[in-house]
């Protein structure tokens, strides 16, 4: 598979994006929710601190990504897809990048606010970006991690549910030209210049 | 009345020799501790502690700390510590609600410097605690910086499961800065 992409498929590089920082929400959303409901042992300090070096892993490759597409081009729309959907998936997709930047950000708010250290897998120590305790900002990051979160949800089952759309319904390849498996669809369509 | 005079010089002599009493200006004078928490060193303060404090730097041998430090008024900075801090598993403030100092003897180090021996009981340990003492007059008063490093597991400070030093480290450094002004006017 190329590295960069092309009219008709993904690259390497933005597919490892992808499918990592995927990867990687899932897992801290399956953290989150579960490390707020321990009881405070040390076993809870370190299940925090590993929520926190995945969150600011997603914070660097999501910038990486930001800066990879710049870079890189865009496999093209299907000709038959409607403006509206053209779009729709725009928005989405801007709303996941600002997302997976906000909530990383907001949740480094929030630990700077508490007071807590900071540090990348214990490797890197990461700066507060408060001078000290501050409860009021503290509980405002704090509800903004959340909420932010069930909102990356919501785009997410939107933006899941739109590729599940494309690949079934529509039967287009917008969804194969994702995957680092050839299939049958992406091939075909790969192989066809006239598209 | 030149007999009374008399009198009193003899039972003022007659008194034992102290080395010089302070009063310490509390609201410029402080008592915290250095932790180290997930690799990173965070402040901690006691709000309320007393000092009783007799200390003239050409007479060590009539020196005298007596410090008494009341655990409930520590803070760090972070609502989750310093909710943990007064709980049983940290300080323990329902059963041992102060920790106390108190000096045996004062020497100089190698290096010309003060040091206090003595004996702190903190959560119903007492162990034997050097404190290095830096002594400066200022005006009519004194400055009095004292620190030493314990191991908050020789008193039990965070045990069960919080015995895990990669989480919190073992050493953490008391610290004091009093600000000394004349006792008795």
């Amino acid at each position: 598979m190329p590295l960069r992409s092309s009219d008709a498929r993904w690259g390497a590089l933005a597919q490892f994006f992808h499918w990592t920082v995927a990867l990687l929400i899932v897992a801290q959303g399956a953290i989150g929710l579960s490390m707020v409901e321990m009881a405070t042992t040390p076993a809870k300090v370190k299940v925090y601190a590993l929520h926190k070096s995945i969150g600011l892993t997603v914070l660097a490759l999501a910038l990486l990504r930001l800066a990879w597409r710049a870079a890189d081009r865009r496999p093209a729309d299907p000709p038959a897809m409607p403006r509206w959907q053209v779009r729709a998936s725009r928005l989405t997709h801007a709303a996941l990048y600002a997302l997976i930047l906000a909530i990383p950000l907001s949740g480094w708010l929030f630990n700077s606010a508490a007071n807590f250290p900071l540090s990348w897998f214990g490797l890197l120590h990461v700066p507060s970006l408060t001078a000290g305790a501050d409860p009021a900002l503290k509980a405002l990051a704090r509800g903004t991690h959340e909420a932010l979160f069930w909102i990356l949800a919501a785009v997410l089952a939107l933006h899941v549910g739109a590729a599940l759309k494309h690949h079934l319904a529509d039967r287009d390849d917008v969804l194969a030209r994702m995957l680092p498996w050839r299939t049958r669809r992406a091939s075909a369509s790969a192989g066809d210049p006239a598209r | 009345m030149k007999r009374l005079v008399l009198a009193l010089a003899a039972l003022a002599f007659a008194l034992p020799a102290a080395a010089r009493d302070w009063n310490v200006d509390a609201a410029r004078s402080s008592l915290g501790f250095v932790g180290t928490y997930q690799g990173e060193a965070f402040d901690g303060t006691f709000k309320r502690f007393t000092a009783r404090i007799a200390y003239d730097p050409a007479d060590l041998a009539h020196a005298r700390f007596d410090v008494t430090v009341d655990l409930a008024s520590a803070g760090t900075q972070n609502a989750e510590r310093d909710q943990m801090l007064p709980g049983a598993d940290f300080f323990d403030v329902a059963k041992f609600p102060a920790a106390h100092f108190v000096s045996s003897a004062f020497r100089r180090a190698a290096d010309g410097g003060v040091l206090a021996d003595g004996t702190l009981t903190l959560r119903g340990v007492s162990k034997p605690v050097t404190l290095t003492v830096k002594f400066a007059p200022a005006g009519g008063g004194a400055t009095l910086d004292v620190a030493t490093t314990l191991k908050r597991l020789d008193y039990g400070i965070g045990g069960g499961d919080w015995a895990d030093t990669s989480v919190i480290a073992d050493a953490v450094t008391v610290k004091s800065h009093l600000v000394l002004t004349p006792a008795g006017g």
